[in-house]
């Protein structure tokens, strides 16, 4: 599994979100639901960007260091691009329970569900 | 149940009251969902005769059974009422996030009844509902609703999922022509749903949603998935032309076809159509491609205006106002017809009947009907200041704008002229000249809400070729051909997918019985969701039947049928096509008849 890794071109992405139907139908049987999915789009309908974020590791606390990313000239805040999995914000936790949600890219071997629904070619799985 | 959630969230906007209801599955079955649906409930329980904008009407917000699911291209939540414009039934989609979020709240819909005395916004988080005073959004355009909305959702990463559904100035003013926006540029866009909203002081819908859609099998609907993303895939249209130029890929398609509307259309070509193609804003004005929820097409187009005059930037235009803003009324400047297009998403109208409208204004002012006087400004063919002027004061019911408002046929009826109206049963045409596409005035006369595009768009096999390539100038088959597509289209509908789905090769009845089976273990057949189309579109005609509508409202304007336009210089031969539809559709006298309401078990 370690072989693999997903590339994500956010310029290529529509925010469709329907990497996020797929990850979640593949992960619980016979139901769909974008709140327990292990990607999710940060969609920034001002300025149109739209950011596939792929779930990370869990951390217990939220940071400390806090920083601004800026993109396009538009300044984001951290969270906006972040993958942990934390309690500051509601993705990648399951909702009611907290769960942390982590990208297991499918299995292994990888079968990203999210880059082969993916229509717009924002999402690759490469090999390293 | 799956697919659908069986739950129905009823709003009394009178006494604050709600209930949430179990949808009887028979009824779902024989209905599918959304259009269908929702016109049985609404059939149920008004009488069409009443006054679209009294608190008698009810709006209905409901979603189908694949909106949410990961269906390709289903994220579309429907608006029933019966219609301010048209005063027939009304049913307007829309695409976005909006549906699937309410469907991940827990609900299929939400059925409005009675009118609030103040303005109201009603707050959805999973089962907490809660209507709430919206008198500090009165007023307020859809954008600025939209991020005042968010503003007050304390935790910020809760307000980027919550979706929302609102209308802007033209809404609260009841201006027939308003619609009602989701995603600040999604728009319910015809018949003046935004309306019938705005009578009932119900300024937004917000909702958040996290129980997710059960699947009756998620292995059988990824099949079907994989099948109808196959197919999309394959369809030039739905993978080629939509996703690099969006709709307006058919200016210079339909110009070439000599059907484009031009100066009302008193012309059907138009010599500066590739200043406003497709491909020219692709090249100028296009920054980003945009898709609706699951959407594998993404023909949303954002767009940027860096022209001083007419700066700004938002989604859109679409083919249809394109045509309606610019060709129709003479008027080649992109700058111009983007910026109308993005102050009628914001300001909450539909951007097709503000265009028809517009180029009917100028048409009466040419032939001195309307005066500079009367307008308060010249409205002149080509006049690219007025359009965005007028556009403005008709959003925000000023001056003139608010003579204008309600749409071209109360226009041109006021000033004595009603035939210079280009719109069937009052609602404004969309872009296609049936002088050179017969099916589609066959489809402009029949549709169940005036004159629209999206009830039957023949223009797939007549232009495009799309399933099969039929003749356009030709009246014969015209009538089946029609209906095909009329009842087709009521399941994409009510399934809840987006129509383009059907301008691929082979996207019939059958994909979407492969994603309904899937998601809803219904076990449909193909015959029975034939059925389920007719029986949907006879019931909407009985709605208007009981609206008041004759088969005499199954015309077209008197420029249409008299004047020889198009390439082969003819008029519309409705005529010959009428009588032949009628029969097909088994209706005695222009109205199913005793024996066809039993075959639909809708005695
Ligand atoms: S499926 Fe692809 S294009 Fe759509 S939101 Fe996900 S990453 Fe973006
Ligand atoms: S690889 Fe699989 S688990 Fe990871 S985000 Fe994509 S769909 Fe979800």
């Amino acid at each position: 599994m370690d072989k693999v890794r997903i590339k994500i071109d956010h310029n290529k992405c529509t925010g469709c979100r329907h990497c996020e139907t797929a990850c979640s139908s593949n992960h619980y049987e016979n139901m769909v639901n974008p709140a327990l999915s292990r990607i999710r789009v940060y969609i920034d309908e001002e300025a149109n960007q739209f950011f596939p974020v792929i779930a990370g590791p869990f951390t217990e606390a939220e940071c400390t260091c806090k920083y601004d990313v800026i993109i396009d000239g538009k300044e984001y805040d951290e969270c906006s691009v972040c993958r942990a999995s934390c309690p500051r914000r509601t993705w990648f936790r399951e909702p009611g329970t907290g769960v942390a949600l982590k990208c297991d890219l499918c299995g292994d071997p990888a079968d990203p569900h999210c880059v082969q629904i993916c229509n717009h070619g924002a999402l690759a799985l490469v090999e390293i | 149940m799956e697919g659908y959630i069986g739950k129905i969230l009823r709003v009394n906007l009178t006494d604050g009251e709600f209930a949430v209801e179990d949808i009887d599955p028979d009824l779902i079955r024989q209905y599918v969902g959304g259009r269908g649906l929702g016109t049985k409930i609404l059939y149920d329980e008004i009488d069409p005769a009443i006054d679209p904008l009294s608190p008698e009407n009810k709006l209905i917000f409901l979603n189908g059974p694949l909106t949410g699911t990961g269906a390709p291209a289903g994220s579309r939540y429907m608006v029933i009422t019966k219609a301010p414009l048209t005063n027939t039934i009304a049913c307007s989609n829309c695409g976005g996030s909006f549906g699937p979020e309410l469907k991940q709240a827990g609900y299929d819909g939400i059925i409005f009844e009675g009118c609030s005395e103040e303005p109201v916004s009603l707050w959805i988080n999973n089962d907490e509902v809660e209507i709430r005073s919206a008198i500090d959004l009165w007023g307020k355009t859809t954008h600025e609703t939209d991020d005042l909305i968010k503003a007050e959702i304390e935790d910020k990463f809760v307000a980027r999922d919550t979706q929302i559904a609102c209308i802007g100035p033209a809404g609260e003013n009841m201006s027939k022509l308003a619609c009602i926006i989701s995603n600040k540029n999604r728009a319910a866009g015809r018949t003046g749903v935004g309306a019938v909203m705005g009578s009932k002081k119900l300024k937004a819908i917000v909702v958040r949603g996290t129980k997710g859609i059960r699947l009756a099998d998620g292995k059988a609907f990824n099949t079907a998935i994989k099948s109808a993303m196959d197919k999309l895939n394959a369809g030039p249209v739905t993978s080629e032309a939509l996703p690099a130029f969006g709709t307006p890929v058919l200016v210079n398609i339909v110009n070439e076809c000599n059907i484009l509307p031009t100066y009302n259309w008193q012309s059907s070509s138009y010599e500066n159509a590739g200043k406003i193609s497709g491909e020219t804003m692709a090249e100028t004005i296009v920054t980003r491609h945009k898709g609706c929820f699951a959407c594998s097409i993404a023909c949303a187009k954002c767009t940027e205006i860096e022209d001083p005059e007419f700066k700004g930037k938002g989604e859109g235009p679409e083919f249809e106002n394109v045509i309606l803003m610019g060709s129709s009324c003479g008027i080649d400047n992109l700058g111009a017809i983007a910026k109308a297009s993005y102050l009628c998403n914001e300001l909450g109208m539909d951007t097709i009947s503000v265009g028809g409208t517009i180029a009917t204004a100028m048409e009466l002012f040419e032939k001195g009907y309307i005066t500079e006087k009367d307008a308060g400004m010249k409205l002149n063919f080509g006049n690219a200041q007025a359009l965005v002027a007028m556009t403005e004061k008709m959003g925000r019911g000023e001056g003139f704008g608010a003579v204008m408002a309600d749409g071209g046929a109360r226009l041109a009826e006021k000033f004595g002229h009603p035939e210079l109206f280009m719109g069937v049963k009052k609602m404004e045409a969309p872009a296609y000249d049936p002088r050179g596409v017969q099916g589609m005035g066959l489809q402009y006369a029949t549709s169940n809400r005036g004159a629209c595009h999206v009830r039957g768009y023949t223009m797939a096999n007549e232009i495009l070729g799309v399933h099969e390539k039929v003749d356009p100038l030709i009246t014969d088959g015209k009538a089946a051909l029609v209906i095909t597509f009329q009842n087709l289209t009521a399941i994409i509908d009510s399934a809840g997918l987006c129509l383009f789905v059907a301008l691929c090769p082979g996207f019939l009845y059958e994909e979407v019985q492969g994603l309904l089976n899937g998601a809803t273990g219904f076990n449909y057949t193909v015959d029975e969701l034939v059925q389920a189309g007719d029986r949907i579109w006879n019931l909407e005609r009985l709605f208007n039947q009981k609206a008041g509508f004759t088969k005499e409202d199954d015309t077209l304007p008197k420029r249409l049928l008299e004047v020889p336009a198009g390439p082969g210089n003819k008029v519309c031969e409705l005529d010959k096509m009428l009588p032949e539809y009628y029969k097909l559709r088994g209706w005695d006298d222009g109205f199913p008849g005793k024996e066809k309401l039993a075959e639909l078990g809708l005695e």
